[in-house]
């Protein structure tokens, strides 16, 4: 014996295909109703209908609709209304699903990541540009290292004359004519909005990452854990990467010329930006990016499953290891070896 | 205006039109592009273009060796399409099934997993009655199936996965009429390596394909729009 169901109607049925008994639901001009049971049946549950035959019939075997061990029979199928009704919770169900993708910190953080790469590039290439335009007229202006106020005192600058005197060098007789000078001036108004608004998207990037993924923000630090997390296409699937993967997300243009051509394989992906690594000796880089990212896809795993996360203490623990293994290996290997 | 009138047009059902290399729908809703694609009106009409290179339907469609009308459903019936995406096939298919108000009472049942690609289905089906978007797993029937109360003729399916061919079965197996119509596009990249190259993968899922009860009717190999592409053209045997 069966007990067929749907979103509105179950049926009792044996095995013949007649039906013995049936209840049917109309309440269907409640969309809200509609789309609870539709969630419920999507989560595997009975409808209120089929739970009423279920006590009438407790020996019969509930199917949803559809499914192939049924029985071939007169279904009480829904007519025209009742089917528009539940197209109209289908498409609510799916605004609401879209809806709520915008919840998703694997989503929010993929953005925000992807804009502050962009806006980095951007800014890098613009405030190049300032350097050696400025550099044109004022030639003596030396800026070295520190850039950082550059695009400020550009566009505080009344005119070339004055951003001389703020710089402190002397002013060539020849300069920009005045709507060329305007022109410089708001492009390094553009450097410093720039400037300040990578450092928002930054910012923007360690709080979200510090709530996401709490134990790789404290191993790593939010924005390498943040890195990875977007590499990797979400938290759940970074979690489920084998810790080899970890160490070399990000270089898989080497690793998969590796695979191609038998070329070394690479020692580190994103994970190189960590100091441990980038400011290690070159001979113990892969050994500590291999403990590293082994820690790491356990702390990924901590994140994901939601486990009691992980903080200095743990980041101490490591940050000793990669000591460790630097003490072990002071000096490069010999090549003779 | 005259460049087109010197080719050669034939109707394909009573909504899809084609004109030497190019296919147009009847826009059923007048006046609006879905995604950018020209419109032009053909003796009162207007039609919405087709871009074969943006769709693999379309691109099947111009591709098969056959009759191409027989890659259509039949309008106003109900149909589901697996892999929705962004919804460039979904509108000129809702254009031949459903027409204007959906005066043909069709049904597009269309099921796709990302949240991205459901923004604009959700979009669409506001001015395009019929068309029915669901936010879901192509293999989880149990979410959606109760929205599809009798099985259908013509089943799609390009989600680009792998185990696309499984999952194509396990949904033919569940949807689809006998003699029904299913088309699957395979992504040849989406498959593990399998070693011996795209054609022997291909001939290994029209092999698997034979044997769980379908005729593969037609290979379309779809070079030229989309690369590394084929549409298997089935029909349900048992």
């Amino acid at each position: 014996m069966w007990l067929w169901y749907d979103w509105r109607a179950a049926a009792i049925a044996d095995d013949h295909g007649s039906i013995l008994d049936d209840e049917q639901w109309d309440g269907f001009h409640d969309q809200r109703t509609i789309v609870d049971r539709l969630e419920c049946i999507a989560a595997g549950g009975l409808t209120p209908e089929a739970m009423l035959l279920l006590e009438r019939f407790p020996e019969a075997k509930p199917r949803v609709h559809g499914e192939p061990d049924l029985p071939d029979a007169d279904w009480p199928l829904p007519d025209e209304e009742a089917q528009a009704a539940a197209d109209q919770a289908a498409i609510a169900m799916a605004t609401m699903g879209v809806a709520q993708a915008a919840g998703d910190p694997d989503r929010r953080l993929e953005h925000l990541m992807r804009a502050s790469d962009e806006m980095r590039s951007t800014f890098i290439t613009m405030e190049a540009r300032l350097v050696e335009w400025v550099g044109l007229f004022l030639p003596e202006a030396r800026f070295g290292q520190d850039r950082s106020s550059l695009g400020k005192t550009v566009s505080q600058a009344e005119s070339l004359e004055h951003l001389s005197k703020t710089l402190d060098v002397s002013l060539p007789p020849v300069g920009p004519d005045k709507p060329e000078w305007k022109a410089l001036k708001e492009w390094g108004l553009g450097v410093s909005v720039f400037r300040g608004q990578l450092d928002r998207l930054e910012n923007a990037i360690r709080h979200l990452s510090e709530q996401h993924l709490p134990s790789l923000s404290a191993l790593l630090g939010p924005l390498l854990a943040a890195r990875l997390c977007v590499e990797a296409h979400g938290r759940m699937r970074l979690a489920r990467l084998p810790a080899g993967t970890v160490q070399v997300l990000g270089a898989e243009k080497a690793f998969f010329n590796h695979l191609k051509t038998g070329a070394p394989p690479p020692k580190h992906g994103h994970i190189f930006m960590h100091p441990w690594i980038s400011r290690s000796p070159r001979w113990v880089r892969g050994k500590i990016s291999r403990t590293v990212a082994a820690k790491a896809s356990i702390a990924a795993k901590i994140d994901a499953f939601e486990g009691e996360p992980w903080g200095e203490e743990e980041m101490r623990a490591l940050e000793q290891k990669v000591e460790d293994i630097r003490e072990a290996y002071p000096s490069p290997p010999s090549r003779r070896g | 205006m005259g460049r087109y009138n010197n080719r050669r047009k034939t109707m394909l059902s009573w909504a899809v039109m084609k004109d030497g290399r190019a296919l147009w729908t009847t826009n059923a809703v007048p006046r609006r592009a879905v995604y950018g694609e020209s419109l032009r009106s053909f003796s009162g009409t207007e039609f919405r273009r087709w871009d074969p290179s943006r769709s693999k339907l379309g691109a099947a469609i111009m591709r098969t060796r056959r009759d191409p009308s027989w890659l259509l459903p039949e309008e106003g019936t109900d149909v589901l399409y697996l892999g929705a995406g962004h919804g460039t096939s979904i509108s000129h298919l809702h254009d031949h099934l459903c027409g204007q108000h959906n005066d043909l009472k069709g049904r597009l049942v269309a099921v796709d997993l990302a949240p991205r690609c459901l923004r604009e289905l959700t979009h669409m089906a506001k001015s395009r009655p019929g068309l029915v978007p669901v936010l879901g797993d192509a293999r989880k029937h149990a979410a959606w199936g109760v929205l599809l109360p009798r099985k259908v003729d013509w089943l799609f399916q390009d989600v680009a996965q792998a185990g696309q061919v499984d999952i194509f079965i396990a949904a033919c197996r569940r949807f689809l009429n006998r003699d029904g119509t299913g088309l699957l596009s395979l992504k040849a990249a989406s498959e593990r390596w399998t070693g011996d190259g795209e054609a022997a993968l291909f001939d290994a899922v029209e092999h698997q394909l034979g044997i769980s009860g379908f005729e593969v009717e037609e290979r379309i190999e779809l070079t030229g729009y989309e690369d590394n592409h084929v549409l298997f053209a089935v029909r349900k045997m048992e």
